[in-house]
Formats: C-alpha cells, sequence, structure tokens
C-alpha cells in the first residue's frame, strides 16, 4: 500500500482553508468528472480527488491524516528505505484519540464499496464511511435500496444475446462492524442488442426489505470489454481494416471480419486513408422487431510493405520513378 | 446454485413511477420535482402522482445527481449541462454521418 498524499492530489498547500480545498476540488472535479471529462484516466482521477477531498474537508479525518502524514514523513526523512514509494503501513494504534462520528452523505452510495483506495480504507474503514443502518423499529415495513453495478460484456454478446455468469463484489458489514465484500454471482441473460450506457434492471436482486417489505431491484449498468478489433460507438461498431498501397488505389475484393462473420468487401480504386465505408445494419442488431440495428464502419488504413530486403527497395525505387508526386505540394507557401 | 431472475432492460422496457425513479437513482422525491419543473425529467401524465418516467430517465437522473452532489451545480445548471451533453452527442452523430459514404 501507498501513502497517499491527499494535499497533492488536490494542489494546496498543507495549511491550506477549507474554502482553498473546497474551491481545488471544483476545479478538478469539473475537470476529471467521468461524465463530462476526455481525460483517458478520469474516472481513476476523479476517485482520488473525491477522496482526497472527503478526508481533508471534514475536520475529523483531516486532523487524524495530518497526524498521522507527519509521522510518516518524519521516518522518511530519518532515512526510511524506500522513499515515496516505500510500502506504508499504517502503525497499531495510530488512530487512537480520534472518534470518527460516522457521518456519511447521500454521496455514499453513488460510489459504491469500491470507491476507495486500500490506503483510505486502512485508516478509516468502511464504516467511516456512515451508512449506519436505521435503527429498526418493530412494525416498520420499507423497501429494500436498489442497488447499482457495471458490468462489462462483450461486443459479441450483444449481436446475438447470450447467458452468463457475472460476479459482483457487494459491499457489507461483517459481526464486528468492519467492512467487507461478499461476492456473489448470478446467472444472467444478455438480450441481443444490448447496447453500452443501457441498464438491465434485476427484480428483486438489491437490498433486503425492512420488516416484510419488499426487496430492492439490482440495475447494471452495460460496458463493452475493450475489444481487439472493433470500437463501438452507440449502436454502431468500427473496425479499421489496413489495405496494401495497390489495394487503396486499384481497388480490390477483400474479406474483412465482423462480429457477425466475414463478409467480402469491395473497396472502391483511389481510396485514401480514413475513408470510411458503411456496412448498413451490421452493428449491434436491433434489441426488439420494429428497432433500427445500427452500422458497421470499415474504416480503412494503408499499410505500407516491409522495404527490407534488396528487391523491395528496388520496388520501392521503381514506385518512386514511375510518378512525380509530392506528397507535401500542398503544404507549400504554408509558411510565410 | 442458479436462481431465475427477471430481467428488463431498463431504457426500452420499463417505465418508472416517481417513487420507483427516487428509488433506482436514490434521489429524494423533492428532487426529482425540482428537476421536473427545471425540465430536466419530462415524465407523461399530469399530476405526480400520475408520471411515467421513461426509462431512459435513470441515466439522466443519475447523472443530475452527482452534477447535483459533486459539483455543487444548481438545477437550471443541471439542465443546462445535461441539454449541452445532449447537444455534443447530437452533433457527434451528424459529423458520424457525415464523413462516411
Amino acid at each position: 500500500m501507498k501513502f497517499h498524499d491527499y494535499y497533492s492530489t488536490l494542489g494546496v498547500a498543507r495549511d491550506a482553508s477549507d474554502d482553498d480545498i473546497k474551491k481545488a476540488y471544483r476545479k478538478l472535479a469539473r475537470k476529471y468528472h467521468p461524465d463530462v471529462s476526455k481525460e483517458a484516466d478520469a474516472e481513476a482521477r476523479f476517485k482520488e480527488i473525491g477522496e482526497a477531498s472527503e478526508v481533508l474537508r471534514d475536520p475529523e479525518k483531516r486532523a487524524a491524516y495530518d497526524a498521522l502524514g507527519s509521522r510518516w514523513q518524519q521516518e522518511q526523512a530519518a532515512g526510511r528505505p524506500g522513499g515515496p514509494d516505500a510500502e506504508f503501513r499504517p502503525p497499531p494504534g495510530w488512530d487512537a484519540g480520534f472518534e470518527f462520528s460516522g457521518r456519511g452523505d447521500e454521496a455514499e452510495d453513488l460510489f459504491g464499496g469500491a470507491g476507495h483506495s486500500d490506503f483510505f480504507e486502512a485508516l478509516f474503514g468502511r464504516a467511516a464511511r456512515g451508512a449506519a443502518p436505521g435503527a429498526r423499529r418493530p412494525g416498520m415495513r420499507m423497501p429494500g435500496q436498489d442497488h447499482h453495478a457495471k458490468v462489462l460484456i462483450d461486443l459479441e454478446d450483444a449481436y446475438r444475446g447470450a447467458k452468463r455468469s457475472i460476479s459482483l463484489q457487494m459491499p457489507g458489514l461483517d459481526a464486528q462492524g468492519h467492512g467487507v465484500l461478499h461476492e456473489r454471482t448470478l446467472d444472467i441473460t444478455i438480450p441481443k442488442g444490448l447496447r453500452e450506457g443501457q441498464h438491465l434492471r434485476l427484480a428483486g436482486q438489491g437490498g433486503p426489505g425492512l420488516g416484510d417489505g419488499p426487496t430492492g431491484d439490482l440495475f447494471l449498468e452495460i460496458a463493452f470489454k475493450p475489444h481487439r478489433l472493433y470500437r463501438v460507438d452507440g449502436r454502431d461498431v468500427l473496425l479499421d481494416l489496413p489495405l496494401a498501397p495497390w489495394e487503396a488505389a486499384l481497388g480490390a475484393s477483400v474479406s474483412a471480419p465482423t462480429p457477425d462473420g466475414d463478409v467480402e468487401l469491395t473497396i472502391p480504386p483511389g481510396s485514401a486513408a480514413g475513408r470510411k465505408l458503411r456496412l448498413r445494419g451490421k452493428g449491434i442488431p436491433a434489441s426488439s422487431p420494429g428497432g433500427t440495428a445500427g452500422d458497421l464502419y470499415v474504416v480503412l488504413t494503408i499499410a505500407l510493405p516491409p522495404s527490407g530486403s534488396d528487391a523491395a527497395r528496388r520496388a520501392y525505387e521503381a514506385f518512386k520513378a514511375a510518378f512525380d508526386f509530392d506528397p507535401r505540394a500542398g503544404l507549400k507557401g504554408a509558411t510565410p | 446454485m442458479s436462481e431465475r431472475i427477471v430481467m428488463a432492460i431498463v431504457e426500452e422496457e420499463l417505465q418508472f413511477s416517481l417513487d420507483e425513479l427516487c428509488r433506482a437513482c436514490h434521489a429524494r422525491e423533492e428532487q426529482v420535482r425540482v428537476w421536473v419543473d427545471e425540465g430536466v425529467l419530462t415524465p407523461l401524465g399530469e399530476s405526480a402522482t400520475e408520471w411515467r418516467f421513461a426509462g431512459a430517465s435513470l441515466r439522466r437522473a443519475r447523472l443530475a445527481l452527482t452534477l447535483t452532489r459533486e459539483l455543487e451545480i444548481n438545477a437550471p445548471g443541471v439542465a443546462l449541462v445535461l441539454d449541452l451533453m445532449d447537444e455534443i452527442e447530437a452533433l457527434k452523430a451528424s459529423l458520424r454521418r457525415r464523413s462516411a459514404r
């Protein structure tokens, strides 16, 4: 486990005021919010800054963290091996004297149990996040909570539909009130035509109800596993198809894979790299008889044959001699 | 060990009542009413007791909730952000159609 420097995560000084911390958090949260950010690691960064802000904006947690942090730095400065990447373990009894009131807010369930780093869990535990179970009054009847989870499925399963076993980690409390993860396996049927960003509702698979209240539902948000060949865009699927220069120039009939099986494609003569060929209806199929199927876009790329052998070099030389071709003709006159 | 699970694609097969939507996205009823007033969500039905929210409202409401809690954006701001995000999506889609043959 690495020591997390929450101050540097937010880019604030150790004596930053609540206001400064809040401002720094807002700015970073806007930048890295996974729903609006285009940064590659937005989700991971957003969790980090969320965790940093959660600790530094809570006076109890900040005080405990500061005490621990200065001790850690002294030990580092005193020549403990490893530098900033050294393994960190909270010293036994480090949190004596700090009482966490466990004031959780509603944001807790947005991140689920996997939202915090090991470092955070070791320091503050899951119980510190609040979610104190409501007092069970006799005769009380309440429906169970609806749960949410993200699952990754294969693109091919959305083309054909499939039965799959998925395992989910559900945060819960053990008998001592410590946070634990329960694993459970669910057999689900992936319906044909399911798309990224859609949700499946599994009736009665959420939290238990209070009294004789009904069990909540489980919502699974669908995303596709990254695929070696295909990219997915809503209903549409994209494939990069490499061509030899002569295939692109002269036209060709080539075979291309699709999640539905290979297809024969006619490449028009004079195709430039980046040209997109649309195969109508070959994207993710419609989920219902009246629905719309997506399209498959084949994006042409041009692959150069290796020039390693003498014969290959001679062929390229002949190629060069045959053309009076300046690929950069359009760039001339661009610099004043 | 496998149990029979009743499954539905939320966006295509489901509608939510006000109560169901609140439970599904963990929002308070007053919050959802404010979003309806601001046009973030547009349910069918005249009064709140008759409201039926389309399945796609789940994603929208969860997004609205995150924007409200994490970025402290007020309801008109949330409505604006979601409208702009829809517009970006629509523009991207039309760009894709144009660049294809």
